[in-house]
């Protein structure tokens, strides 16, 4: 067995040289671990408010499709940012009786509302940390091809929507409307002067009104 | 050798260099392995939202194409022709991801897209009822590849089928 053989199994512990150097690389590891362990908490939060805020944003667009679906018809009241959006829909009992239901966003609240009550009552979450907030950024109903100011080309899915649309007939485009519903979650920053973190997400739906074309409307909605 | 020295050198209950440099490369790799575990977990999840995303588009796809037949879908018209053919050799490239906020990457270099096309428009006619075609069946495909993922392979496909009921005005 050579020098370094020796030197190796030589168990009469440690040097001071051994032991500072032990504390200084064990020291930086706990350091690192524990950055990492905070950088994958905050991770942890973030993804989880954004999947409370994917699950809102689709349940609101699917409650307002389904409505549309089955209304005669909608009217839009734009508001700046957010429309105010009245669906129409036939008793399924009394003939002649007609149904309307407003659908708005509450900005201060982050809640969109039907006949001023919240179609979820658990969103925004109660408990959120300093910083944290939900917002309502847009609440749109378009028309089809329909453009809006302040609309950029790279939000629409379709780009050729607009040419398109000069190409349908206008029952077409009086019937088929599309959801916009853009939500924002904004996050404070970990040191004081830096950037809060913020995520931005549109929800969209098109949705054709079934029941607005049909031939025995104009004995029920006057048109 | 004073007492102090002694101390120092006693190796009683303690455990070496060696040890210890092991017992941290366990530890670097098993943070390693975490942060690799995190990094492809946050890639599925991207990947989620993608899918709903894309099962958004094809739901509106296909209600813009139903909304087309309920209208004035006029099947002899030469202009409807190519419609009711369908185009899905030549898929219309829709807007996926947007993955960048616009303030950091203005131009969109790194946008997802997908390709949504529709079949053949068949019409289906029951002899029952004896007023021609009594709804059509759609058949709508979007397909896209994920990011990092080589055009060879085959895309990530959605495919969705509904019917629709002919031109009611």
């Amino acid at each position: 067995m050579g020098k370094l053989g020796h030197k190796l199994k030589r168990d009469s512990g440690w040097t001071f040289i051994e032991a500072t150097l032990s504390i200084v690389v064990m020291s930086i590891m706990i350091l690192g671990l524990t950055i990492v362990l905070l950088a994958f908490r905050e991770h942890l939060d973030r993804s989880w408010a954004l999947r409370a805020m994917d699950q809102y944003g689709n349940d609101a667009l699917e409650m307002l499709t389904h409505e549309m679906r089955n209304g005669v018809d909608v009217t839009v009241r734009l508001t700046g940012d957010t429309d105010r959006i009245t669906v129409k829909w036939l008793d399924p009992w009394v003939a002649d009786l007609i149904h309307s239901d407003l659908w708005y966003a509450d900005l201060r609240a982050a809640q969109i509302k039907k006949n001023n009550k919240p179609i979820d009552e658990l969103f925004p979450p109660r408990r959120l940390r300093r910083g944290e907030s939900y917002q309502i950024v847009k609440f749109w109903l378009l028309k089809y091809g329909e453009i809006r100011p302040g609309m950029d080309v790279r939000d629409m899915d379709n780009p050729k929507e607009r040419l398109d649309a000069f190409s349908r007939s206008k029952a077409y485009k009086e019937a088929t409307y599309t959801i916009w519903l853009t939500l924002r979650y904004t996050r404070g920053a970990i040191n004081p002067g830096d950037k809060n973190w913020k995520f931005e997400k549109t929800y969209k739906n098109t949705v054709y009104l079934r029941n607005k074309n049909l031939v025995f409307q104009k004995g029920i909605i006057g048109t | 050798m004073n007492a102090l020295a002694k101390k120092w050198r006693q190796d009683k209950g303690s455990i070496d260099f060696v040890q210890v440099v092991i017992g941290l490369m366990i530890i670097s790799a098993a943070s390693v392995g975490t942060l690799q575990a995190l990094y492809y977990g946050y890639e599925q999840l991207d990947y989620e939202m993608r899918y709903r995303k894309a099962i958004s588009i094809a739901r509106t796809y296909v209600e813009e194409i139903q909304g087309r037949i309920h209208c004035n879908f006029d099947p002899n018209d030469p202009a409807e022709q190519q419609f009711q053919a369908g185009n899905l050799a030549s898929p219309i490239v829709w807007r996926l991801d947007v993955r960048k906020p616009r303030d950091i990457d203005p131009s969109g270099f790194d946008d997802i897209f997908c390709y949504v096309s529709h079949g053949r428009l068949i019409p289906k006619d029951d002899p029952l009822t004896g007023t021609g075609v009594d709804h059509w069946r759609i058949n709508v495909f979007l397909t896209w590849w994920e990011p990092g993922e080589s055009p060879t392979v085959p895309p990530n496909q959605i495919s969705f089928e509904a019917t629709m009921v002919p031109a009611a005005l």
